[in-house]
């Protein structure tokens, strides 16, 4: 009796171990432990999305100025009329202003004289985030070179160590120079620095940039630099382009097809 | 007769033990998380976050908390205790509470505190 229940066990382990060898060759991924994945992210993973954006410039007519215009009043960016209180946060300028350092001589004459779109570059080594003293500006986890307004002590530091000029000071109240206000962003005050955000507050909503969006001729791309099959992954692919003054090693996530 | 039953205590276990198995690997192939991004919380407004005492005490620090976390580090939904999920944002409170246009300033007034939210935020005065 006793030995017939031991040689019944042993048979049945048996059994049991041949079950599972052949569910686990007939089901290769069994055999592997499965992770999922949670449900809800609560926070992002830092370094995962590098947001960029792509100026075709053969396509940015000189007469249109939609991007600028949109950008402007989506974000409250007032307008006094000088130039000593500008604040911009998107701009056009000639190809001498945008690539001051390029070494090219003898450029084609249609390019000279082809208007180009300048922002904040959200470079990967951003010297403005190092000159801040507050912490008020900082790389976010998804590249963007944001601003903490309520940090900023309005030093200008980061002003002084921007090299393509992308930030602006308040010297006045902006809530003076804005004729139509927005009631989706809030405005700066007086005495703070401000710079584009790369459209922060409409990539929460799931929303692409104001610019990209409004142009007409869809010369703007807008995307993840980290993902290889993204839209600016395969236009950067096929394309030759250019950044704004890359020797100086900012690694700038906008760039330029000439 | 003998081969049989050895067939039977080893073929058996062997065969439950494959449907088992094959039955988990089905339902875990359905729990399987979605690959698509989880939607956003939208901003709610119906409901308040926490008890007005507590409120009423603590409702800079929870802002201050909020602003920090939904700029900074990228976490912009608040779990309260009970489960229930908001978007960290000025929005979340200003939704309900600006319906009274003096709000905000009625104890600030009072107590003398001036912060300064609504030099560049909209105040509960200046929506529309």
């Amino acid at each position: 009796m006793n030995k017939e229940r031991r040689e019944f066990i042993r048979k049945t382990g048996l059994g049991v171990l041949a079950g599972i060898c052949a569910s686990s060759a007939f089901m290769p991924a069994f055999s592997l432990e499965e992770t999922v994945l949670p449900a809800w992210d609560e926070k992002p993973v830092p370094g995962k999305i590098r947001w960029g954006m792509l100026i075709d410039t053969r396509k940015c007519l000189n007469e249109c100025s939609e991007c600028v215009a949109k950008c402007h009043f989506v974000h409250n960016v007032p307008d006094f009329g000088n130039r000593k209180d500008e604040v911009k946060w998107i701009w056009k300028s000639s190809y001498e202003h945008v690539f001051p350092t390029s070494t090219q001589q003898f450029r084609t004459s249609d390019v000279l004289q082809r208007s180009f779109l300048a922002l904040c570059n959200h470079c990967a080594e951003a010297p403005c985030t190092r000159a801040c003293p507050t912490e008020a500006t900082f790389r976010r986890w998804d590249g963007i070179v944001s601003m903490d307004y309520h940090r900023c002590i309005g030093c200008r530091f980061c002003m002084a160590a921007c090299p393509y000029g992308s930030r602006s000071f308040n010297w006045r109240d902006p809530r003076e120079g804005i004729k139509l206000a927005s009631v989706d962003y809030p405005t700066r005050e007086q005495g703070v620095v401000e710079k584009c955000n790369f459209c922060s507050d409409r990539l929460v909503r799931g929303l692409i940039p104001a610019c990209a969006e409004s142009c007409p001729q869809k010369a703007l791309t807008f995307g993840d630099l980290n993902d290889p099959k993204s839209d600016i992954r395969v236009l950067l692919e096929s394309n030759n382009t250019m950044q704004r003054k890359p020797e100086l090693g900012t690694k700038p996530s906008v760039f330029y097809i000439i | 007769m003998r081969i049989n039953k050895t067939i039977l205590t080893i073929g058996l276990p062997a065969l439950l033990m494959f449907a088992l198995l094959a039955f988990f690997r089905q339902s875990g192939n359905a729990v399987e998380s979605p690959k698509a991004p989880p939607a956003p919380v939208t901003v709610d407004s119906t409901r308040c976050i926490a008890q007005t005492e507590y409120m009423r005490a603590n409702h800079m620090k929870v802002l201050h908390e909020w602003r920090n976390s939904s700029v900074r580090e990228g976490n912009r939904v608040y779990t309260s205790p009970n489960g229930s999920r908001f978007q960290k944002s000025l929005n979340t409170c200003l939704g309900c509470h600006s319906t009274n246009r003096l709000f905000c300033f009625n104890c600030h007034m009072y107590a003398n505190v001036r912060p300064k939210c609504w030099n560049c935020h909209l105040s509960p005065m200046e929506t529309p």
